[in-house]
């Protein structure tokens, strides 16, 4: 993936996961993503046709409540589901896989989506995933968030 | 004048947003059902009148993709607004989903405005008035 590229598709998951949460977001260097003792919750989809690859978007535990509140209303009563949580974070994920393809591969390009996964990351799979050079990283509201990307043409 | 809206996703999550959507929009809404994917949504068809459906691509058991096509196949279509809400629609599906029939295409994430002007787009009339 061409430097070229890889500002365009980061430019899209800021701009997608923003409309879509209403948080402010921005690009962060993966050294300023301060690791601690917290949990992180990875969302993870793969994708097939003219290209494929898969997309994860990970998240500190503690911001999941407030990414499903953002998409949800923060008046639902879902947000008392723990369920829900995991499900608004996927489908945040899916939207972000849908554009961040097209961004790639132009309106054009035929893929289909796999439903996404969640997993809640042990200390040692964030630390690969912050070692992983197809990993990104942002602040949403102020809080650190990481995209995961593996891209080829078929 | 009410409708009866089945909303077609495996998303808990969207189904609320979209039925939260509808809500802002002031669109006067019968009765609203839900179906996780196209064979329950198939389920629900042939048991209740249903003015305008809302369904995802992307569902495991019966893609949103595989339910235009049954109701394709059985005209239903023709009579039965179906919108596609989804992210992952690119030109080449668009075009044949418009070609089974479907009336409108939204892309995710989406405003109430949007599924406002698509309601009042298919179904004809203002429905925030």
């Amino acid at each position: 993936m061409t430097e070229q590229m890889r500002d365009a598709v980061q430019e899209t998951f800021v701009e997608v996961v923003e409309k879509l949460t209403f948080m402010f977001g921005e690009r962060a260097a993966i050294a300023d993503v301060a690791v601690g003792t917290e949990p992180w919750a990875e969302a993870r989809m793969s994708f097939t046709g003219d290209v494929k690859g898969s997309l994860a978007v990970i998240v500190p535990q503690e911001l999941q409540p407030e990414i499903a509140s953002n998409i949800l209303g923060l008046d639902s009563e879902l947000m008392a589901r723990p369920e829900v949580l995991d499900d608004a974070l996927r489908e945040m994920l899916n939207v972000v896989c849908g554009h961040v393809i097209r961004t790639l591969a132009g309106p054009s390009c035929s893929f289909d989506l796999v439903t996404p996964e969640n997993v809640v990351l042990s200390g040692a799979d964030l630390q690969a995933l912050l070692e992983d050079p197809d990993t990104s990283a942002y602040l949403l509201d102020d809080e650190p968030i990481l995209m995961n990307l593996k891209f080829e043409r078929s | 004048m009410a409708f009866n809206i089945l909303l077609v996703d495996d998303s808990l999550t969207v189904r609320a947003v979209i039925a939260k959507a509808l809500q802002l929009a002031g669109v006067d809404i019968g009765n609203l059902y839900e179906a996780e994917n196209g064979a329950e949504a198939l389920k629900v068809l042939d048991q209740e009148w249903v003015d305008l459906v809302f369904a995802d691509i992307s569902m495991p058991v019966m893609t949103g993709e595989e339910l235009v096509e049954r109701l394709h196949e059985s005209g239903a279509i023709k009579d039965l607004p179906v919108v596609i809400v989804s992210s992952a629609g690119n030109e080449p599906r668009i075009k044949r989903l418009r070609e089974l029939g479907i009336r409108d295409y939204i892309h995710k994430p989406f405003t109430p405005e949007q599924i406002r002007e698509v309601v009042d787009k298919v179904m004809g009339v203002t429905s925030h008035d």
